[in-house]
């Protein structure tokens, strides 16, 4: 296919005349090259996406164990869901810490990404926007590890600190109140600098012309960000929701180096429910099931994101 | 805009700067603390409150005892191997699959980038037990493979360098045509060239990933010795009858600082990265 185009100089007179993204109908069916390239994520995909997707399908229908090859048992598995209080607990955990963690990171963070716009020397900023940053790329088991220390109830620092407020010591990791309030603290300390800096992504593609007209015009920084800066970043504060929401969902390796879920299941999350059906008891149809409502929660939250995204594209 | 300082625009001043700094502190803090006890002689230094620094309790030895505890060398290897070997498989698979995407005219072309998309809704959280039993099938469980195979294919990545390339101009790639190069060298020659950043970008928003990945290396190795870092952490740490906290925290400091100087020395392309994943979803 490519070899016929260049044996006709002409094809390049065409693109000229006709840049962007409509293609030239002169060349069409790039098949076997488009094959060559796809093939290696294919394979990927139909092996290791796309079987255990529908495998998870199929056994949901099963009774499942690690030792035997399991017995299909219908909607037995779905039955049990129903019928399984534990699990509407956990999903009750799982949603007051992701709702938690996203309020921290949308509203924390929109405040300290807009405090990072006042001047300042660039060092400082550089400073400030690293060390914001910095948790995200350690790892979950890392800083969990670290916070275990820290949330100790008689030797921690967290409550030595709050003693010199004169507040009493909190059991922070073994109180059903404050198990998920940890890994709420945690997850949010871990991940706010990610929301920051999409913030400041989103602050920076505001043209300043309209910040400096309403300075002209006498508008004071209060009214300036909720009449200019707000409106303006709302695609940005959508994204973040949505991206926070789905992130917060899957939530696994602070509640289990932290709290194990516990005391009782405070803490836990879906995936740590999943995972002790699946791994601690080998219950695996059963944690199938489970696996398919949380996907289903997670198709509409995507589903929410691209609903948003596309007003988003609207909008600029 | 303005230089001159009014009373009420210097107390705003310092109250901005007071928050970014009390934030910054709160965020750092936990990290300066770990690296302390980490140099901590007994686990009563370690938790002494407040914490101050007195040299003469200080010591390195912690450091040394930490492999004793746990193969921490091995741990971190594994890591290496693992997050290295899917980031470039991933880089690879992803930019090919991408320019199909972006450039190439085929059949099916819609159908198949809407089932990429519609994949970015089935986490492997929610497929990891028929994974579980695919790697067991295929005799690859409590082998690296395990945890390098499942992550290769990304649709976030096929996304992301599909809306960079897409971006590019199209004269470039005509040029190369005119010159007689086909397909797989237009990509090579002068579509990778120009996709530096991005490729970048999406190699550490891949390696991050996978580096600090608990979930899979916990469902797939059952031989301590084929752990990655996030778990020996988790081993490490469960060793509280054998070994001192010290040693716990000097485990969790040197799987820091090889991140923090990545992180600082790649500290562009990671805010680069973050800040796009944002903006190009």
């Amino acid at each position: 296919m490519t070899t016929s185009s260049t044996l006709r100089p002409g094809a390049g007179d065409h693109a000229v005349a006709d840049p962007g993204p409509p293609a030239p109908r002169t060349r069409r069916g790039d098949g076997p090259a488009a094959l060559a390239f796809l093939t290696p994520s294919i394979l990927m995909f139909l092996v290791f996406v796309l079987a255990p997707t529908v495998g998870v399908l199929g056994l949901s229908f099963y009774n499942w164990n690690l030792l035997s090859d399991g017995s299909f048992v219908g909607l037995d598995n779905f039955d049990r869901l129903l019928h399984d209080e534990r699990l509407l607990g956990v999903y009750g955990s799982t949603t007051y810490m992701a709702l938690a963690i996203l309020a921290v990171n949308v509203v924390a963070g929109l405040l300290l990404a807009v405090l990072l716009e006042t001047r300042m020397p660039r060092w400082l900023r550089g400073f400030f926007r690293l060390s914001f940053l910095f948790p995200f790329v350690v790892s979950a088991s890392a800083v969990a590890l670290i916070w275990r220390f820290l949330l100790n109830k008689d030797l921690g620092l967290v409550n030595y600190l709050l003693g010199l407020a004169h507040i009493d010591r909190i059991d922070w990791l073994g109180s059903s109140a404050f198990a998920p309030v940890s890994v709420i603290i945690v997850n949010s300390w871990k991940t706010i600098g990610f929301s920051i800096l999409v913030y400041i992504a989103g602050l920076q593609s505001i043209p300043n012309q309209l910040r400096e007209a309403a300075i002209v015009d006498g508008a004071g920084a209060w009214t300036r960000f909720w009449r200019i800066t707000f409106p303006l970043l709302s695609p940005t504060i959508f994204f973040l929701v949505v991206i926070n929401t789905i992130n917060s969902f899957q939530i696994f390796a602070e509640p289990r180096v932290l709290t194990q879920g516990g005391p009782g299941d405070s803490s836990r999350t879906i995936v740590e429910y999943l995972y002790d059906r699946a791994f601690g008891d080998f219950d695996l149809g059963y944690a199938s099931a489970i696996g398919i409502t949380f996907a289903l929660v997670l198709v509409v939250l995507t589903a929410i994101q691209f609903w948003f995204s596309r007003r988003w594209t609207h909008y600029s | 805009m303005s230089t001159r300082l009014r009373p009420g625009h210097l107390a705003a001043r310092v109250l901005t700067f007071l928050v970014l700094a009390v934030a910054a502190l709160a965020i750092t803090a936990p990290f300066l603390w770990i690296f302390r006890g980490a140099f901590s002689g007994s686990d009563a230094e370690l938790y002494r409150l407040p914490p101050t620094f007195h040299a003469e309790n200080l010591t390195v030895r912690n450091f040394g005892l930490v492999a004793e505890q746990v193969p921490y060398f091995r741990f971190f290897l594994n890591s290496i191997i693992v997050s290295g070997t899917v980031t470039a498989a991933q880089l690879i698979t992803c930019s090919t699959a991408a320019y199909a995407f972006a450039r190439l005219h085929f059949r099916g072309k819609g159908v198949l980038f809407a089932v990429v998309i519609g994949s970015l809704m089935i986490p492997i959280q929610v497929t990891i037990v028929p994974l579980f039993l695919v790697m067991s099938k295929i005799g690859l469980t409590n082998t690296l493979w395990a945890l390098i195979l499942p992550g290769i294919f990304s649709a976030f990545g096929i996304f992301l360098l599909r809306q960079h390339f897409l971006s590019l101009p199209r004269e470039l790639e005509e040029a190369a045509k005119i010159d007689g190069a086909g397909r797989f060298r237009t990509f090579a020659r002068v579509i990778l060239p120009l996709s530096g950043p991005s490729i970048a970008t999406l190699g550490i928003l891949c390696f991050t990933y996978w580096w600090n990945d608990l979930l899979l290396p916990l469902v797939m190795i059952s031989d301590t010795e084929r752990q990655t870092l996030p778990v020996g952490l988790v081993l490490l740490a469960g060793r509280f009858s054998t070994g001192s906290l010290g040693t716990i925290a000097a485990g969790i400091a040197m799987a820091i600082v090889p991140v923090l100087v990545v992180f600082i020395a790649a500290q562009r392309y990671i805010v680069q990265s973050i800040a796009s994943s944002g903006l190009k979803l």
